[in-house]
């Protein structure tokens, strides 16, 4: 004789079904890391300078800029072409506030780590490239050829940045790195995260105070090879209900 | 008549006698990628004993003695071979030493080539072939490479001596010109970094200026040996 199911089973049952149902649609709907791999932005070179500072001591209260040109675009800023000579894309970082440096480690291997706070930066494309790294800045050309022309495409404040030098390294090299939140900017769009807001900016890179003629210039303390990239999660991501069990096996 | 002629001849040789100028060093290539470990004993550390370290990407930026097209071509970037000699850890930092290893640059054609691809969680296998096709266009040694990463974040830099020694474009080094130095910014912070890798890098290798001659008086030369 066959089994007829009771309202009992067919709830459980029922249950059953959504709860898995909600549990797929649920992690199908997580968030996870993006995986666009090249940065949006990415320059070489850029020059930070600090009045008054030296590698492994930037005092309290100084204040760091940094000037520096686009060279290469990646989504989803790739519709723009930083080889183009018509267009100079170039970057201004200003009023980052130093906390002041703090060594470590032992005299022979001694790491400085210099954390900022504050600070902002602006991207601008100007149509008549100018920008020129002159020695010694701030002067005449230093920031201005490098802001010439706005309004931004791209503005944003540092929610933090952190300077590592050390004694060390032979060819005196280190990283500047630090998170950017974007606030402005007539490309600014093209960041939305899609609730909303805007995925916020890793700026990273290897930073030297070489001073050998083609390397480093008077009156700057770091030349910096870095980029940006956006750090933006995925909003969601098909998967099958095979593929979700396999992630607890 | 004889001492005018010594006297011509040292004058001739002081003023031929190579000295040492103030050397400009070059921009050689510009490179962004990421690196990991292979082999990998323990995946929950980096620079552990027996462990290898490979870094591969895009080589956007090539400068002079090399010849690039980057609107026809995709080049790539390889370190691989370097094996850590040892860490010493300086508060939550990690500084490795390696031995040499080399850094080799391809050149692939984008229209019938392959486009570098960082496929998932490469250590244990081969590089990633889509880095390794095409020509090798430059060979370089790597030595003193040394690694100094945050094991709190992933967070550091590296730096290596440069010596170029092969490749189809080692011709266009003149033979005075084919030692630099690398250096690149390393982290472990960002969002993109592919299953199965460790860090984004992204950097730089200079080339040493050539030494050249320079003019000097005997007064000068003679001045040296004073």
């Amino acid at each position: 004789m066959a089994m007829r199911a009771t309202p009992f089973v067919v709830e459980t049952t029922m249950k059953r079904w959504l709860t898995t149902l909600c549990a797929v649609l649920a992690l199908a709907a997580m968030s996870r890391p993006a995986h666009a791999v090249g940065p949006v932005l990415d320059w070489d070179p850029a020059y930070f300078w600090m009045p008054g500072a030296t590698f492994n001591n930037m005092p309290a209260g100084g204040i760091m800029q940094a000037v520096g040109t686009v060279d290469q675009f990646g989504s989803p800023l790739d519709f723009l072409n930083a080889t183009m000579p018509a267009t100079e894309y170039t970057f201004y970082i200003n009023s980052l506030n130093s906390l002041g440096t703090t060594a470590f480690g032992p005299p022979a291997t001694t790491i400085y780590t210099t954390f900022f706070t504050g600070g902002t930066i602006d991207v601008y494309a100007d149509p008549t490239p100018d920008a020129v790294f002159a020695p010694n800045p701030s002067n005449g050309q230093v920031p201005s050829t490098f802001t010439d022309l706005g309004p931004p495409i791209l503005s944003g404040v540092f929610t933090s940045l952190v300077v590592t030098t050390n004694n060390y390294t032979v060819f005196k090299v280190g990283n500047i790195e630090g998170n950017i939140n974007w606030t402005g900017g007539t490309l600014l769009s093209y960041f939305g995260n899609g609730t909303g807001g805007y995925c916020p900016g890793l700026l990273t890179g290897g930073a030297t105070w070489n001073t050998a003629p083609g390397v480093g210039i008077p009156g700057y303390l770091f030349r910096h090879d870095g980029k940006i990239d956006l750090q933006c999660p995925v909003p969601t991501a098909k998967s099958s209900w095979g593929r979700v069990k396999q992630l607890y096996r | 008549m004889r001492s005018l002629v010594t006297t011509l001849l040292l004058a001739a040789c002081a003023a031929l006698s190579l000295a040492p100028a103030a050397r400009a060093e070059t921009l050689l290539f510009d490179y962004v990628g990421f690196d990991y470990e292979s082999p990998d004993p323990n995946p929950a550390t980096f620079g552990e004993p027996g462990s290898g370290y490979v870094g591969l990407g895009t080589v956007p930026f090539l400068f002079a003695p090399l010849v690039a097209n980057t609107a026809l071509n995709e080049y790539t970037f390889v370190i691989q071979g370097l094996s850590p000699t040892g860490v010493l850890s300086v508060g939550s930092f990690d500084i490795i030493n390696y031995d040499s290893g080399t850094v080799t640059i391809y050149e692939d054609a984008k229209l019938g080539g392959t486009t570098g691809t960082f496929t998932p969680n490469p250590s244990g296998g081969p590089v990633p072939p889509t880095f390794t096709d095409g020509t090798a266009i430059l060979v370089g040694t790597l030595t003193n490479f040394q690694l100094t990463i945050n094991t709190s974040n992933g967070m550091g830099y590296f730096e290596a001596v440069f010596n170029a020694t092969g490749g189809s474009q080692l011709g266009n080094f003149p033979l005075n010109q084919r030692t630099g130095w690398t250096f690149s910014g390393a982290t472990g912070e960002a969002l993109n970094i592919p299953e199965g890798y460790a860090h984004q890098i992204d950097g730089q290798t200079f080339l040493d200026g050539p030494v050249s001659a320079r003019r000097m008086t005997w007064g000068k030369l003679k001045n040296g040996y004073r």
